[in-house]
């Protein structure tokens, strides 16, 4: 059983920037169809906003292009003032990213896979030797943390993932669907982790379809359908509603079905 | 640069743990390679002339096919639940991540050649003891670029639906001015290097190791990025 509260170490890297994250007339399109249509959002440090909407809205797109996964295809993401495709690498040393897959070696440990964790989000040999056992007994994983991944459930695996996300004490955390697979206790956790979070000053974007899940944590909520936003409500986050000058471009028409004019 | 060698050797290091734990990037290649070399025996009949003059390019066919399996099996090890997306997150140069994935590649292309060439003395009936300085140098040589070579293909292959059938195609006419300088320089060094060739195909294999690495760092973050 994880305890009952998490008191989570603040980022490495404060943010500098005024706002956490930045996009303007974000358009992707895969093929001739668009993902996002010409969304722009700017989210203030520290908030925890919800992304909200039916399958196909754009809310993964939009956290996999500012976790550095996908590029715009027009318009510019950024964290922290730094632009996602320019500057790829300080925004991942910023964000971390938990989607639908949790990104974990089967034949090691959960213990050796957060040490390889470790290495490569570059902590300290000390911190780390001092922290996975912290990070392991916070997500409930302490009994089971040299057991080889390939054994877990789902939903453990999903917690050994969030581990990994406390423990390279990112800015920012984008979370795309945090509560799939898990349990009540599951849940219980990521709230857990939103509010702890919250508490040391990250910024937390989170999709999900299950948005009344977040409870009083999150600050704001963006609601997209068919690549646009058509709702903001709340604080922490701004942005316009409806077409942007992206989605009135003429070389987006054909990918969003409708004709120039 | 100290970074990037400490994350190079953590992803090859992750691999060995892995492949130690029961992966089958070289136990059941090996096997194959093994097979292989005692069906080319078979084909060409019991005539120990002709074994031992056919031995060191049937080596070096075998040791290609089954490296472009452990190889491959070495990266698609990466797209078990996403982990080769989780590999693009961190905040690591794409280099290291290549040197670590074709340190590993290497690896085990070298666990091939150290099975395979005694399978080879024994089916072949070559002497391999009396020449074993410079064989294993081949090997180095060769194990080194072909690993470059097949490690930035499979990353490039990795989420392609005909991904089996395509990864040789494309990496075997790559590598096969590897295959001619590693076939001559095994038969030179089984000769004893009567006319002192062995040097430049030596020469000639590390060339294509070096060219080779530096066209697979610089293209392995395609592999990797939208």
């Amino acid at each position: 059983m994880p305890p009952t509260t998490i008191y989570l170490a603040p980022p490495r890297r404060a943010l500098e920037a005024p706002s956490a994250a930045v996009v303007h007339d974000l358009a992707r399109l895969f093929g001739r169809s668009a993902a996002l249509a010409g969304v722009s959002l700017e989210v203030e440090p520290g908030r925890c906003i919800a992304f909200t909407g039916p399958n196909g809205a754009g809310k993964t797109t939009l956290l996999r292009v500012l976790a550095t996964l996908l590029r715009p295809t027009y318009g510019s993401a950024a964290v922290d003032g730094l632009d996602v495709t320019t500057h790829a690498t300080q925004v991942r040393e910023r964000v971390a990213f938990l989607s639908h897959a949790t990104g974990l070696y089967g034949d090691l440990t959960a213990r050796e896979n957060l040490r390889f964790a470790a290495t490569m989000l570059d902590l300290p040999a000390e911190e780390a030797r001092d922290r996975i056992p912290e990070v392991l007994d916070a997500v409930g994983l302490h009994a089971a943390a040299d057991r080889r991944v390939s054994v877990f459930s789902a939903g453990m695996r999903r917690r050994l993932a969030l581990g990994r996300t406390i423990l390279g004490r990112p800015s920012v955390v984008l979370l795309d669907e945090p509560h799939a697979a898990l349990d009540a206790d599951g849940m219980q956790l990521v709230a857990r982790l939103l509010a702890g979070w919250k508490a040391v000053g990250v910024t937390t974007l989170v999709a999900s379809h299950h948005a009344e899940l977040l409870g009083d944590v999150a600050d704001g909520s963006v609601d997209l359908a068919n690549g646009l936003v058509t709702q903001i409500t709340g604080e922490g986050v701004r942005g316009v509603v409806g077409t942007g000058a992206t989605s009135r471009s003429p070389d987006l028409q054909p990918a969003l079905g409708t004709e120039a004019g | 640069m100290g970074r990037d060698f400490a994350v190079a050797l953590a992803l090859a290091r992750k691999d060995g743990l892995a492949e130690l734990r029961g992966r089958v990037a070289t136990g059941t290649t090996l096997f194959f390679g093994a097979i292989v070399l005692l069906l080319f025996g078979f084909a060409l009949g019991p005539d120990a002339t002709r074994l031992a003059q056919a031995a060191p390019g049937l080596l070096w066919l075998a040791i290609v096919f089954a490296g472009l399996l452990a190889v491959g099996r070495l990266t698609d090890a990466e797209t078990e639940d996403g982990a080769l997306e989780q590999l693009a997150l961190y905040p690591v140069s794409r280099h290291a991540l290549y040197a670590g994935k074709a340190i590993a590649g290497f690896a085990a292309m070298l666990v091939l050649g150290a099975v395979l060439l005694p399978v080879v003395a024994l089916l072949y009936r070559v002497d391999v003891a009396a020449a074993a300085a410079p064989l294993v140098l081949t090997l180095l040589l060769g194990a080194a670029g072909f690993a470059a070579v097949a490690t930035c293909y499979a990353a490039l292959t990795v989420r392609m639906r005909s991904r089996e059938v395509l990864l040789p195609l494309l990496v075997l006419p790559v590598v096969a001015p590897l295959l001619l300088a590693a076939v001559k320089a095994t038969t030179v060094s089984l000769a004893g290097d009567p006319f002192g060739e062995l040097g430049a195909w030596l020469g000639l294999l590390a060339a294509f190791d070096v060219l080779m690495l530096i066209a697979g760092a610089a293209t392995y973050r395609f592999a990797l990025e939208d």
